[in-house]
């Protein structure tokens, strides 16, 4: 009987592949250190009139809607208790870390004066957005390194091995570890339920964000349900996040892809988009926006892409059953939610933003781009880091040993 | 969670969710914005009076120690020849638009922040760098700011600006009001210099009152609209003209509060905290259920 | 000692309440000035002085000062110096464009008021419905300026204070005056009706004959008018535009032709028009004082007791005429000479067969 255990990689580090995504990760750095000499004037088309751009746009709102998955499976799998999906726990925890960190990293660096970042969290202003959204994701961000300590300690407890004096202090660190992974697991709970509702909270109030623009909103966007459907639309885009990156990391490491799982998720898929899809037309008739869908422009041409592509047409795949039990198909269609969410972040942080005085529209400069793919780079260097280290990407094993433990844990096939 | 007895469950539960709650500062969600006076100070514009000599931003410059020409050089009007807005090397400026009926007599425009009486961007400001005085004024904090210029995204008049060339330090810049300068009883520097008195400094009551009054006296002079009396629920400054707002590039705006829904969403999901705290006794209770129905059914291991 | 204090301070009032009413040499209306019926030194409802409340009256530009040096709010961190006003040249200036109200828009009977009996010196102040004094000058002055130059440099009229204590050169200005303003004849437009392109418009007519004054149509004409040293070019006018100033006397809207020819028209000529040659002593008489409803020239009888219906043998005082009656002729009734009431030849038929005027004279000429 052979079980599913979660266990570092085996494999080798660099292949051509991650050489070219280590170059975008490079010349993404490079354009962050332009930033901090040059000032956000130098490397952006950022100005008076478009004060936010992509690394907010996209960087933040986007990558925190793309780490849904996160908060998604570990209520899935822990609050009702689907035990089977316990396999991708981990990966998607680890995505969720990964991307909450580069978010703030972003936000770190798109702020003027990123040396005063804590200010956040002594100077409250409990009626702005950005204000929970700050202090939610560094919360939730902090949740998110307590949950992946377990992970931390099952990979060293038992094999700490210091060199040379500290060799001297290799059993106190393993006796620490042995503590801290019993303390943690007994409230464990607590962290993944207040993961669940701070996600909630800042999920929809990153929708909050663009309300205050008002009238320099398009009316497609600007809605007072913004935050719904940021809500939804994360929760939508969490398990195409976890099926897409499952099917390339079973492809990256020659795994056979969790074809039985991810099907299980995909069902769940059509009522997520449904919904989102409802919510979404349902709005636009009731404030009687569809009266600018009616000129052909670009703000009409990218909402229809928005929907259409990116959501009613993952609908329509979802709803198969050759799609659901095929993995390429089910990367295809996981990634179009992936654009979708992608469109619709986009299109209300940048294509929505019309100010008053400016007779130009903002394209993201080479920089700008330049450091998002980086940081995306970056962020997928270190997920093949972190599953060559920790236990985190499950593999069918024969062992029977395996930990009794709350949180993350293997099963029975 | 096998491990984990019943009690113990609930035990934590119910603390943590008292915890959220007892951490609900009463203060930080109070509305609106309580250091507002009902009566603040403002400033009358009238379009129709200002000759566009751009004194007041010679004198602006002055005031808030930014670097300027001679005053001489300000009666050179090929600076009409383009829009402007303010920015960080001037916190007003004046633009000129052609009047259609008297080619001679142009309206000149002086444009900077309306500090509003329910600013956007006060209420936006994630560390509360922005705030409403007394006075009216809509001041910023050098010290609190931090550079996210949500302010920027926020305001209907698309007023505060960001001083994107500096690495080290960027202000958003900004009309004060002359914070410092009503302080110590004087006037704001654009009102103490301007020659024809096309910017009155009073009671915003008062203005309002000398505001139609002129629209009475002379209908033909200007258009039956004071902008800034209702606009996103009131504005410090307001603007008589003689031809319409939009035309003059002011943005057609509503009369609902700039921040309204925006708070209103905030205040929904925060409430004293208790929609977080249900959701998350909620998930406490679906969990508990789950792990007692899992636990009475035969083990899987 | 309270209650007597008390009865004074009640007397006082009362009696301040009672006080002769001020202005009431002058004839100006209460209600000019007070909302009230009865205005009291405690609630006096005076109404602002601003320009909806106009009283006119007229001055001469010779009874103005002649140059003022505005240096009230001179002060030494100034950066522009006081002006020198040259007062009475604006005011003979203004003599088309409305007189002293042009500026001294409130300008009750009696004295004028200067800027700064209304508008408070400081701009920072309790009642702000009026502009302070600077801006009330600088409104004036930069209102026909602008127009006039196009400009509305400081420096067009302050010099600059380069930071020195002022010494500004207090010598009066040397009395300029403004040239007398020529008035043109007559003068002939070309218009764009095709039923009648001229319209010969005699200005030398409309002044002397009909007796117009030159407000009466170049009413609040600034400078501009003539001086606009970049004006803009000839702007077509709307129709209504040309027509205004003729419309307050001419049917503008329906009589074209009678001011829209095909040529040139002559003068007015009161014989040639209506059949009825002006005497000389009638061709004296302004329009008004023989076609007595406004605006109305015709139905006018061309008999003279039309106007001149108390005159009788009487009380007429035949050498007016330039013909003083003998005594025999002084008893005869007017119409035993002037038959069919024509009183510009005498009939002698009705008494002498064979005497004819004016071979024979029935008195003296005086002339």
């Amino acid at each position: 009987m052979s079980i599913l255990l979660p266990k570092p990689m085996k494999y080798k580090f660099f292949t051509p592949g991650v050489i070219v995504i280590t170059i975008f990760a490079l010349v993404g750095i490079a354009f962050v250190l332009g930033r901090f000499v040059f000032g956000i004037g130098a490397i952006t088309n950022l100005d008076n009139q478009y004060p936010w751009g992509i690394w907010i746009g996209l960087d933040v709102a986007l990558g925190v809607a793309l780490a849904a998955g996160g908060f998604t499976t570990a209520a899935l799998a822990h609050i009702f208790h689907k035990e089977e999906y316990e396999t991708i726990v981990r990966p998607a925890l680890l995505t969720a870390l990964l991307g909450y960190t580069f978010a703030a990293a972003s936000v770190s660096i798109d702020i003027g004066r990123w040396y005063y970042i804590w200010h956040a969290l002594i100077y409250w202003n409990g009626n702005s957005a950005l204000f929970e959204v700050g202090i939610c994701v560094m919360m939730y961000l902090t949740v998110l390194y307590i949950e992946f300590l377990p992970i931390v300690t099952e990979r060293f407890i038992g094999h700490v091995n210091l060199p040379g004096i500290l060799s001297k202090l290799n059993n106190v660190i393993d006796k620490g570890l042995r503590i801290l992974d019993r303390t943690l697991s007994k409230f464990m709970f607590v962290f993944i339920i207040t993961g669940v509702v701070l996600s909630c909270l800042h999920q929809s109030s990153l929708g909050t964000l663009m309300i205050i623009a008002g009238d320099k909103m398009h009316p497609l966007w600007q809605t007072p349900i913004l935050p719904l459907l940021y809500l939804v639309s994360a929760i939508g885009v969490g398990f195409p996040m976890v099926m897409f990156e499952s099917v390339i990391s079973s492809r990256a490491f020659r795994l056979k892809p969790e074809t039985h799982i991810l099907e299980k998720l995909s069902e769940m898929m059509p009522p997520l988009l449904g919904v989102f899809i409802i919510i979404r037309s349902v709005d636009i008739l009731i404030r009687e926006a569809y009266v600018y869908l009616a000129e052909f422009s670009s703000v009409s041409i990218m909402f229809s892409i928005e929907l259409i592509v990116g959501f009613v047409l993952p609908l329509r795949l979802f709803m198969s059953k050759e799609v659901r039990k095929s993995p390429n198909m089910l990367f295809i269609a996981s990634s179009l939610v992936i654009f979708g969410v992608f469109m619709n972040r986009f299109n209300t942080f940048i294509t929505a933003y019309t100010p008053p005085y400016a007779d130009y529209s903002y394209f993201p400069s080479i920089g700008e781009i330049s450091v998002t793919l980086g940081f995306v780079a970056l962020e997928v260097l270190l997920y093949r880091a972190f599953v060559m280290i920790f236990p985190v990407i499950s593999v069918p094993t024969e062992e029977k040993s395996a930990k009794t433990k709350y949180a993350i844990r293997g099963i029975l096939r | 969670m096998k491990n984990q007895s019943r009690r113990d469950f609930l035990k934590i539960t119910t603390i943590s969710a008292t915890a959220l709650v007892g951490a609900s500062a009463t203060k930080l969600f109070a509305s609106g914005n309580p250091t507002s006076s009902i009566d603040p100070m403002g400033v009358l514009v009238d379009t129709t009076v200002c000759i566009g000599c751009r004194k007041c931003e010679w004198a602006c410059k002055k005031a808030h120690n930014i670097d300027t020409k001679p005053i001489e050089d300000y009666d050179n009007r090929s600076a009409f020849e383009n829009y402007r807005r303010p920015d960080h090397t001037s916190l007003t400026v004046v633009n000129e638009f052609r009047n259609p009926t008297a080619e001679s007599k142009p309206y000149d425009v002086k444009v900077q922040c309306m500090h509003c009486n329910e600013p956007a961007c006060v209420s936006a400001c994630i560390v509360g760098a922005m705030t409403k005085q007394e006075n009216g004024s809509v001041i910023w904090d050098t010290d609190k700011c931090i550079g996210c210029r949500f302010c920027m995204v926020a305001c209907p008049f698309q007023i505060p600006t960001f001083e994107y060339h500096k690495a080290l330090q960027p202000d958003i810049t900004k009309c004060d009001f002359c914070f410092e300068r009503t302080k110590e009883a004087l006037l704001p520097a654009c009102v103490e210099i301007c020659p024809v008195e096309a910017v009155t400094y009073g009671k915003r009551s008062e203005l309002l009152k000398l505001a139609k009054k002129r629209i009475n006296l002379y209908p033909e002079r200007y258009k039956e609209h004071i902008l800034g009396e209702h606009e996103v629920g009131g504005t410090s400054w307001m603007y008589l003209a003689g031809m319409d707002f939009d035309k003059l590039k002011f943005p057609k705006l509503s009369t609902k509060a700039a921040p309204g829904v925006s708070e209103a969403i905030q205040h929904g999901i925060f409430s004293y905290f208790v929609p977080p705290a249900s959701l998350f006794a909620l998930l406490g209770g679906i969990m508990w259920l789950n792990k007692n129905k899992s636990k009475s059914e035969p083990d899987t291991e | 000692m309270k209650i007597i204090s008390m009865i004074i301070i009640i007397l006082s009032t009362g009696l301040f309440a009672q006080e002769k009413p001020h202005f009431v040499t002058q004839e100006l209306q209460c209600s000019t000035c007070h909302t009230c019926e009865v205005p009291t030194k405690n609630n006096p409802c005076v109404r602002e002085c601003i320009r909806e409340y106009l009283v006119s009256v007229k001055h001469s530009a010779k009874e103005a000062p002649e140059n003022i040096l505005i240096n009230r709010f001179e002060k030494i961190e100034n950066i522009y110096q006081p002006v020198h006003f040259t007062h009475q040249l604006h005011a003979e200036m203004s003599h088309l464009a409305g007189g002293c109200q042009t500026c001294h828009h409130y300008n009750p009977p009696g004295r004028i008021l200067t800027c700064i009996e209304c508008h408070e010196t400081g701009r920072k102040r309790e009642d702000i419905s009026k502009p302070d004094l600077k801006a009330a000058y600088h409104r004036q002055c930069i209102d026909c300026h602008r127009g006039w130059s196009h400009e509305i440099n400081c420096v067009s009229c302050h010099a600059m204070n380069e930071g020195k204590p002022s010494n500004i050169d207090t010598k009066p200005m040397p009395k300029t005056v403004h040239p007398e303003i020529k008035t043109p004849e007559r003068m002939v437009i070309n218009t764009e009706y095709a039923n009648g392109k001229i319209v010969t418009f005699n200005h030398k007519e409309h002044v002397d004959l009909f007796g117009l004054e030159c407000q009466s149509c170049h009413s609040q004409e600034s400078c501009i008018k003539c001086h606009d040293k970049n004006p803009d070019k000839l702007k077509s006018k709307m129709v209504h535009e040309t027509h205004e100033n003729c419309a307050s006397c001419h049917d503008t809207d329906n009589n074209c032709s009678s001011c829209h020819a095909q040529k040139e028209k002559p003068g007015f000529d009161h014989g040639q028009r209506t059949g009825w040659q002006l005497n000389k002593l009638h061709s004296k008489l302004s329009c008004s004082s023989c076609h007595q409803k406004k605006g109305v020239f015709t139905g006018l009888k061309s008999k003279c007791s039309n106007c001149h219906d108390s005159w009788s043998s009487e009380n007429f005082d035949h050498a007016i005429t330039g013909l003083r009656l003998d005594e025999i002729h002084l008893e005869n009734e007017c119409a035993d000479c002037h038959i069919d009431d024509n009183f510009t030849k005498p009939s002698c038929g009705n008494c002498h067969d064979d005497i004819e005027y004016p071979d024979f004279m029935p008195g003296t000429l005086t002339k």
